[in-house]
């Protein structure tokens, strides 16, 4: 009972800042610039690892960590987040957002006691999902608290110097 | 073929029958939810097909009384049989929410216990993909045996083949011990969940309001629980991913892991790996890249990676042949052995040793985490369940000292005289009782106290002991490691071992079964 619907015709990345790029099957070596279309190559060699060549120029890629779908690429020094999703979860991915309300705020907490050496974010200034938000120093190892959303700060309950027992807030963060 | 005889006829129109019950609306209603259907799941699996179904037309069984409608369905709400995945026979059921709310009736039950029956004979593994209601009210105690008769298959055959379990909708009440009990469980983000008791119930006995997802989400068991050890955001992804897990598996315990080809992109001289490992022994680093340095390209697969995250667990390749890694997380609570991890690990090394995939260990270890919460939450019994699950392990197992290795960790994290194989260091590692500033803090409290600059000497009795004591040397000159290796040559270094290992046999003593600290 083969199931035709499952049958891919596209293939989209989502970048971890929502945006959307779509990819005709079978690929081809090529990329739109606005209306008009250029060649790229994908290569490799000894000194350079994988690069794309276009235009004569190459450009090192290199996949830095992939799990299933999610894929971490550092492109030009530069490093992309982004998942690759057909048709299907895409949509199952806009049905089960629409339904949702608003995502609530992010409470840090301190994973074990310990002390805090650094706050490496001030109230107002943005995050990223698995940045570095406080420095805690416990079992004599310097531990980076991450943060678990992307987000604004809004609130930090922690001072450098302080010793934090566990589950106390550190800081607070909004989507 | 020309079927229009008159005994083909009934043939013919059961076959339509069957195949206007999976009928677009049915899959609809399982699209709309985020859900495929379970034959959508089944084609996703198999390979292009492969998948042979086994009892498509049974129907429900009688019910002594009547009370509630049942719903005449062939196949009684889920789809048993066999195919191959990437080249290899697998078995799997996969139950169909649109048909009585996938609930769990006598004859359903015995679809499953039947293909449970054949995949042990046969020695191939088995797959459950669950959406379920639950046991069918309408059918009572029948249901419930139904349970009991899956559950016992599972443990029968526990230890024999790989039983995975994918959890793809809800999976409530006594249903929730069937893929407890299996080695594996897949999860699909926010459309999956598992629990005792539902909501409604929590809400009643306790008044605590909680959304499913909040109760028994992937997430929460993914990160809290630990009940599923993998999660992913789609079904597709989930199936993808459950194929690429499988190909590390043997099918059985009598037989090997399948080896691929490798591709020979990491050197067996790795360079790379000497600037990992901060000079600092206070900075942390992410053991993964350590991994990724010495397995094949590429191969790492991490199993239970939001669980007990200061231990990493997985499975690798090695020139193309199967390993499971167990490794301290610097980057997450300094790397400390919890109840959590310990926990993770010791279940890890039992599923390696069951089915003959030799353990690598990193070690880079402070200790057990110290504390009132762990060691109220009992820290000593669950530890000493890595130290059983290390020690009973007969399958080929290889340690690396990264750098610290203290105190009780050292001696659990698979050390020598508890059964490793072949134990080597890195230049960076330190191995002692404990860490300089404890020990110098209790060898020298006196002289500390007495001192007129404590800061001073404690910081000159810091380096002496750091120096002296803290350093793979000792520990290799008395024979307690075997070798002082330079970080490039690990891999090769395991390599060779493991060719060492291949064939090794241990003689165990005959006994019903040892007494695991559970």
């Amino acid at each position: 009972m083969a199931n035709d619907k499952l049958q891919k015709k596209k293939l989209y990345a989502l970048s971890s800042e929502n945006r959307q790029f779509s990819f005709n099957l079978p690929l081809k070596h090529s990329i739109k610039i606005g209306k008009r279309e250029y060649d790229v190559k994908l290569k490799a060699d000894e000194k350079l690892g994988t690069y794309i060549l276009w235009k004569n120029r190459k450009y090192p890629v290199e996949i830095v960590k992939s799990r299933q779908n999610k894929y971490e690429i550092l492109f030009n020094d530069i490093s992309y987040t982004f998942t690759v999703e057909t048709p299907f979860s895409l949509q199952r991915m806009k049905v089960l957002t629409a339904g949702k309300g608003k995502a609530t705020t992010e409470y840090v907490k301190a994973p074990m006691p310990g002390k805090i050496i650094d706050i490496l974010v001030r109230e107002g200034s943005t995050v990223q999902r698995g940045e570095a938000v406080v420095i805690l120093e416990a079992m004599k190892m310097q531990n980076e608290i991450l943060s678990p959303a992307n987000g604004t700060i809004v609130k930090i309950s922690a001072r450098p110097g302080s010793n934090v027992m566990k589950d106390d807030l550190l800081v607070e963060i909004k989507p | 073929m020309d079927l229009s005889g008159k005994s083909y006829k009934a043939f013919v129109e059961r076959q339509q029958a069957l195949q206007k019950q999976y009928s677009p609306e049915q899959a609809h209603k399982q699209h709309v939810k985020g859900k495929l259907t379970a034959w959508e799941r089944i084609d996703l699996l198999f390979d292009k097909n492969t998948f042979e179904e086994i009892d498509a037309f049974v129907t429900p069984a009688a019910t002594p009384v009547e009370f509630g409608k049942i719903d005449r369905k062939y196949g009684d709400g889920v789809i048993v049989g066999h195919g191959k995945i990437n080249g290899r026979l697998v078995f799997a059921y996969s139950q169909d929410f649109t048909i009585m709310g996938g609930s769990l009736g006598l004859v359903h039950s015995r679809k499953i216990t039947k293909v449970q029956e054949m995949a042990l004979k046969m020695g191939a593994p088995i797959i459950g993909m669950l959406d379920s209601g639950g046991a069918r009210i309408q059918e009572g105690v029948a249901s419930l045996s139904g349970y009991a008769s899956i559950f016992h298959n599972i443990i029968q055959s526990s230890g024999i083949i790989p039983q995975i379990s994918v959890i793809m909708g809800p999976c409530a009440g006594g249903a929730v011990y069937s893929p407890a009990l299996t080695d594996f469980v897949f999860m699909v983000n926010h459309t999956s969940y598992m629990f005792v008791t539902g909501p409604n119930v929590v809400k009643e006995v306790l008044n605590e309001d909680v959304s499913s997802e909040g109760l028994g989400g992937a997430e929460v068991h993914a990160r809290k629980s630990g009940v599923a050890q993998m999660i992913y955001d789609d079904e597709e992804n989930t199936i993808l991913a459950l194929k690429k897990f499988l190909s590390y598996m043997p099918s059985n315990n009598v037989e090997n892991p399948p080896t691929v080809n490798d591709d020979e992109a990491i050197p067996d001289f790795n360079e790379k790996l000497r600037d990992i490992v901060p000079d600092d022994p206070n900075k942390a680093y992410d053991v993964r890249d350590i991994i990724n340095q010495v397995a094949d390209r590429n191969s790492f697969f991490e199993t239970a990676e939001l669980f007990g995250a200061s231990l990493v667990t997985g499975f690798a390749r090695l020139k193309g042949r199967t390993i499971g890694i167990v490794a301290n997380q610097p980057k997450v609570l300094a790397g400390v052995l919890d109840i959590d991890s310990s926990v993770k690990g010791a279940r890890f090394i039992r599923f390696c040793d069951a089915f003959n995939i030799p353990i690598l260990t990193f070690e880079d270890v402070p200790g057990f985490l110290p504390g009132v919460d762990q060691e109220h939450a009992g820290i000593i019994r669950h530890g000493a369940k890595l130290l059983f699950a290390y020690s009973e392990a007969t399958v080929p197992k290889i340690t690396i000292i990264l750098r610290k290795a203290y105190g009780g960790a050292f001696i659990v994290m698979n050390s020598k005289f508890l059964g490793g194989d072949f134990n080597y260091a890195w230049p960076s590692a330190e191995i002692a009782v404990m860490g300089p500033d404890g020990a110098v803090a209790i060898l020298y409290r006196k002289e500390l106290a007495e001192s007129k600059n404590p800061a001073e000497l404690k910081k000159e009795l810091v380096k002496k002991y750091r120096d002296k004591v803290a350093n793979p040397f000792i520990a290799d000159e008395s024979g307690y490691i075997d070798e002082v290796i330079d970080p490039a040559t690990t891999r090769q270094k395991v390599i060779s071992a493991l060719n060492a290992l291949s064939n090794k046999w241990v003689k165990v003593p005959a006994r019903k079964h040892g007494n695991m600290p559970l």
